[in-house]
């Protein structure tokens, strides 16, 4: 009977499996990580990967990403995955805190009556409804981490 | 009974393991930020990147011996706002470890901070006791630039507003115990509005 079960056991877990993952993917699609949580769940899916690897590889000058990527075939599948997101993650986090000034400057100028000069532009995107905002410019600023990092003070 | 004992263990290793998760937590990248914004000075500072390796190198040759008989001191930063962050990095080498990447991004985040916008930021880099005293201006000079080369890329922060200096152990966190791992740190100085670093450390406005 034990055996028998077992098959389904394993399907129900592995498709449970695959669920998470596909849950923590679309997770980071829809909100970028803090630079510190995404280098840090690399460093603790990679740590045997990194030593095997990509020992004595600096982390700056995009190394560690070159050596990961030199390797992608051979690192964990765990490594493989986090790799990807992450890289993604932190490019996509980058990528709105540098453009949020060109991305929000129309909602900016019609939410606030401001230019989007420096810290007025988050001043201005915490004070306004997420949808009175254009979704590129919402979904920037949520990007950026800045909402929840306000939202945390 | 061996099987308990291996339970306890495992206990033991996850509770050590949340320690350190805890120790992580309390360097927070909103709390770096809001140390780091605290700006005491209006004016450019009267203080060039060179002039202080040249200070570093004088205190070397003006109070020799196997340590430092007089810490190095700078009264131009004295009242600047800073922020000291412990990173490892392997023996010897300017390698950030992996188990110090947290302490790296956490340092990111907090200069993406918008209150950080424009600022311009020393990266002092500083040594324990081991080794000697020249050779350790090398060794924190490169590991300063390895902490500036992964905010820069990976992280995406501006390279000009980053000034990496090495000042090996001229500055001993702990004196009295030279050799403690507290002595092995990053310093980030917040050296005031809108000032950017040129190639050869000398201060510009940004933009």
């Amino acid at each position: 009977m034990i055996a028998r079960l077992r098959p389904s056991i394993v399907l129900a877990a592995a498709l449970l499996a695959v669920a998470l993952l596909a849950g923590g993917i679309g997770g980071a699609a829809a909100q970028t990580m803090s630079y510190a949580d995404a280098v840090d769940q690399l460093a603790t899916a990679c740590r045997a990967d990194f030593a095997k690897y990509c020992k004595n590889v600096e982390l700056g000058d995009g190394r560690l990403r070159a050596c990961l990527d030199a390797h992608q075939n051979v690192v964990s599948p765990r490594c493989q995955q986090t790799r990807a997101m992450v890289y993604a993650s932190i490019a996509r986090r980058a990528a709105a805190q540098r453009d949020i000034g060109t991305i929000c400057d129309a909602d900016i100028e019609r939410l606030c009556g401001t230019s989007h000069a420096d810290a007025h532009l988050v001043e201005c995107l915490v004070s306004v409804s997420p949808a009175a905002m254009s979704p590129a410019c919402s979904q920037a600023f949520t990007d950026t981490g800045w909402r929840t990092e306000k939202a945390q003070q | 009974m061996i099987r308990y004992q291996i339970g306890a263990v495992c206990a033991l290793a996850l509770a050590i393991a949340a320690t350190v998760a805890g120790a992580d937590t309390r360097l927070n990248s909103g709390e770096i930020a809001t140390s780091l914004a605290a700006v005491s000075t209006s004016g450019k500072l009267d203080l060039t990147a060179a002039q202080m390796r040249q200070a570093v190198m004088d205190n070397i040759r003006n109070y020799p011996g196997a340590l430092p008989p007089r810490a190095l001191t700078f009264p131009q930063l004295a009242n600047l706002a800073q922020f000291t962050v412990e990173i490892n990095f392997n023996f010897n080498s300017a390698v950030i470890r992996p188990d110090s990447y947290r302490n790296v991004g956490a340092i990111a985040d907090a200069l993406h901070n918008p209150i950080l916008l424009g600022y311009g930021f020393l990266v002092i880099g500083h040594t324990d006791s081991v080794g000697g005293r020249v050779y350790n201006v090398g060794l924190s000079q490169r590991r300063a630039e390895a902490v500036v080369a992964a905010l820069v890329n990976p992280f995406g922060i501006n390279p000009a507003v980053l000034q990496p200096i090495g000042m090996g152990e001229e500055q001993l966190r702990d004196p009295a115990h030279p050799t403690s791992g507290v002595n092995r740190r990053v310093q980030l100085i917040n050296v005031g509005k809108k000032f950017c670093f040129g190639r050869a450390g000398e201060q510009f406005v940004c933009q």
